[in-house]
């Protein structure tokens, strides 16, 4: 217990050595300081905006909806660029029997996509429509915020309506509410029935940017190429239950469908079934890549902070040579004499570390606001960063500190 | 007999320079008791430095023997010597080097943070050091306010802090004045008589004769040991 008490002493003392020999040259430590600065400065950055990336993939991905499936008519493009012999149908008798024998679905929300454009009298807008059914907006989680969403009898009346975003509506009313207002798609007139609560954008996606009209509509109105069958669909999103049943689901789903269109043993299916879960697994191993390059190339400027580092101590180290010799001279061991110079290069990492991470919070905070990207910086962030700056003190100072701990104590004292 | 303080066995310290071997020290063998009061005299580059930092353990011989408080110095390791340094000798130095811009206070406290003794207790000690050197209103006054004669007092304090047996003074009045030079004397005279054995190096006759033993050298050997007839006391102040 004295032992650590005196040691814990020691290392006080010095503090207190490498703050009095810091202030001494003040101009130069700030200069040394200033690249431990910017490189933890990038490197939190770095840490920030990829998480960031990550909770903003993670939102894309809960604005699809969860414990979903999505089914699209192109083979599993693990097997290679597909080919357009080996292009899939769905229908949505399909997406039918999907309800009807998958156990676990809760809805079925078959889809048409098309890029359409949009006229009012003095603007236009060009977007993506979505012909689809009152499932989904149960299955993707979509409600309007302004008016009303899709229901069965526009579908069944295949009525000229539509439910648009708020992107799409700030383009074509500036000034007033959307709902009621006539609006040419494609040059047919729809009547716009609510406005879609806005799901803000992710990684520059952005999710107001869209129009949802019934399927039947979509289907008679605004496709411009025609389909293979009365019924085909570009895609299917299957919502289920809970998790345990989307897992099994995913499996069901390709045995019936493979059934249904009579794909031979060991040929590839001609559609894919994605869930969310995978989604998000594969998005979220893009977005860890992403941040640890992010974060590699950041560490370069981190390194060469410790460089200067070196460099510096190596300089106070040969100024110091006669200090060194005298100290020796009154008594202090090698390790007093390299734990000096080790204090006095992490305190100025440390200090480096705590500005450039100050930095790197406001900086965060301010591109948050303007790029309204999140950049969140968590405690653990903070302390990996002060740590690691210690770290930085550590081993960049420990070679001159060593250096200065193997001096001859009778050179040392007579150098100058 | 006791053991001496200290005793030196065919003491050897070699240079080379450009090629050439020079004996700074050449097999000088003698001993320093507890309480001896000693001046090594010599012309420039007789190698009395040379000695005085093998004895300190700041140096280490080529080749010979040095006992200090009977052990062999050749089997101490670099820690043990900074502890000898530490605990058994106090060196002052000819231009006094304390640490700039660091208080008369904390110079005189250095050694002490080496021997483990803690803040407040450093403090105490350093401060009744400076006091018994006649310095109490100087505490906290760094070397550029200090006259030489008081830098050196300081020095004298920091050597004396933790206890020493032994006191090793290479030229400590080459840079002060006569009168500043007999009061540093007095100062060695009185901690003398007080026990502790004192070892200078001087250039001056006079000063040599406030020593009780006076040891000359000359290329690096010991050409005459003998005790100082009609020895100086200085008033002490
Ligand atoms: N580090 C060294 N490298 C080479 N030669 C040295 C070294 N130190 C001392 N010498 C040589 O050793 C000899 C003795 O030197 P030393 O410093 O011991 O003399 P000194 O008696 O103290 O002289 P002075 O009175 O001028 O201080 C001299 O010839 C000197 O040139
Ligand atoms: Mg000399």
């Amino acid at each position: 217990m004295k032992d650590v008490l005196t040691s814990f002493a020691g290392w006080g003392v010095n503090v207190a050595i490498a703050l009095t020999a810091l202030r001494t040259n003040l101009m130069r430590s700030i200069l040394t300081t200033l690249g431990v600065m910017i490189g933890v400065f990038s490197v939190i950055l770095a840490v920030a905006v990829g998480n960031g990336a990550q909770v903003s993939v993670s939102q894309q991905i809960a604005t699809l909806g969860s414990n979903m499936a999505i089914v699209v008519p192109q083979p599993d493009s693990g097997s290679g660029p597909p080919r357009p012999s080996d292009r899939g149908r769905l229908t949505e008798r399909d997406g039918q029997a999907i309800l009807r024998e998958v156990s676990g679905v809760s809805a079925v929300a078959p889809q048409i996509r098309s890029s359409v454009q949009i006229v009012t009298p003095g603007r236009s807008a060009t977007t993506q429509a979505t012909g689809a059914t009152p499932e989904y907006g149960i299955v993707s989680n979509i409600t309007a915020s302004e008016g009303r969403f899709l229901t069965q009898s526009d579908i069944g009346s295949a009525a000229r309506v539509a439910v648009i975003g708020e992107t799409v509506a700030n383009k074509l009313f500036p000034e007033t509410s959307p709902v009621g207002e006539t609006i040419r798609i494609n040059r047919v007139p729809f009547t716009v029935i609510g406005l879609l609560e806005s799901k803000g954008s992710n990684l520059g996606n952005d999710n107001d940017d869209q129009i949802v009209v019934p399927i039947t509509t979509l289907r008679q109105r605004l496709l411009t190429t025609a389909t293979q069958g009365p019924d085909d669909v570009t895609l299917i999103f299957v919502g289920f239950e809970d998790e345990d049943s989307l897992l099994s689901g995913q499996k069901e789903i390709e045995r019936l469908l493979r059934d249904r269109y009579r794909v031979a043993k060991g040929k590839i299916n001609p559609f894919t079934v994605r869930t969310t879960t995978e989604i998000a697994e594969t998005t979220g191993e893009v977005t860890q890549i992403f941040q640890a390059v992010l974060v590699a190339i950041a560490s370069i400027s981190l390194l060469v902070g410790g460089i200067g580092i070196m460099n510096i101590m190596l300089v106070s180290v040969t100024e110091r040579t006669r200090e060194i010799g005298l100290r020796m001279a009154l008594g202090a061991k090698r390790s007093d004499i390299r734990n000096q110079f080790l204090v006095e290069a992490a305190v100025l990492c440390v200090i480096g570390g705590a500005i450039g991470l100050s930095l790197a919070i406001l900086a965060a905070s301010i591109f948050e606001r303007v790029a309204e990207f999140p950049a969140p910086i968590g405690l653990d962030t903070a302390i990996m960063a002060v740590a690691f700056s210690a770290v930085i003190g550590l081993v960049f100072g420990g070679y001159p500190a060593i250096r200065a701990s193997r001096l001859s104590p009778i050179e040392a004292l007579r150098s100058e | 007999m006791t053991t001496p303080l200290l005793e030196t066995h065919n003491l050897v310290k070699d240079y080379a320079i450009g090629g050439e071997i020079v004996h700074a020290v050449n097999n000088v063998s003698l001993s320093i008791s507890r309480g001896e009061f000693v001046a090594i005299m010599g012309a420039s580059g007789s190698g009395k430095s040379t000695f005085m930092n093998m004895i300190g353990c700041l140096d280490i011989p080529t080749s010979g023997t040095l006992l200090l408080d009977g052990i062999d110095t050749k089997t101490l390791d670099s820690d043990a010597l900074a502890e000898i340094r530490n605990r058994k000798i106090g060196f002052v130095f000819q231009q006094f080097n304390l640490l700039a811009r660091t208080s008369a206070l904390d110079n005189v406290a250095v050694p002490l943070i080496y021997a483990g003794i803690g803040y407040a207790e450093r403090r105490r000690r350093a401060q009744d050091r400076l006091e018994a050197m006649g310095l109490a209103n100087r505490l906290q006054n760094t070397p550029a306010k200090l006259s030489g004669g008081q830098q050196q007092r300081v020095a004298i304090a920091r050597a004396l802090v933790t206890d020493p047996l032994m006191l090793l003074a290479d030229e400590p009045t080459g840079a002060l004045d006569t009168q500043t030079s007999l009061d540093i004397m007095g100062i060695f005279q009185k901690l003398n008589d007080d026990g502790i054995t004192v070892v200078l190096v001087t250039h001056e006759p006079d000063i040599a004769e406030y020593a009780a033993r006076r040891i000359v050298f000359r290329d690096g050997q010991v050409i005459e040991d003998a005790a100082v007839k009609s020895r100086r006391r200085a008033s002490a102040a």
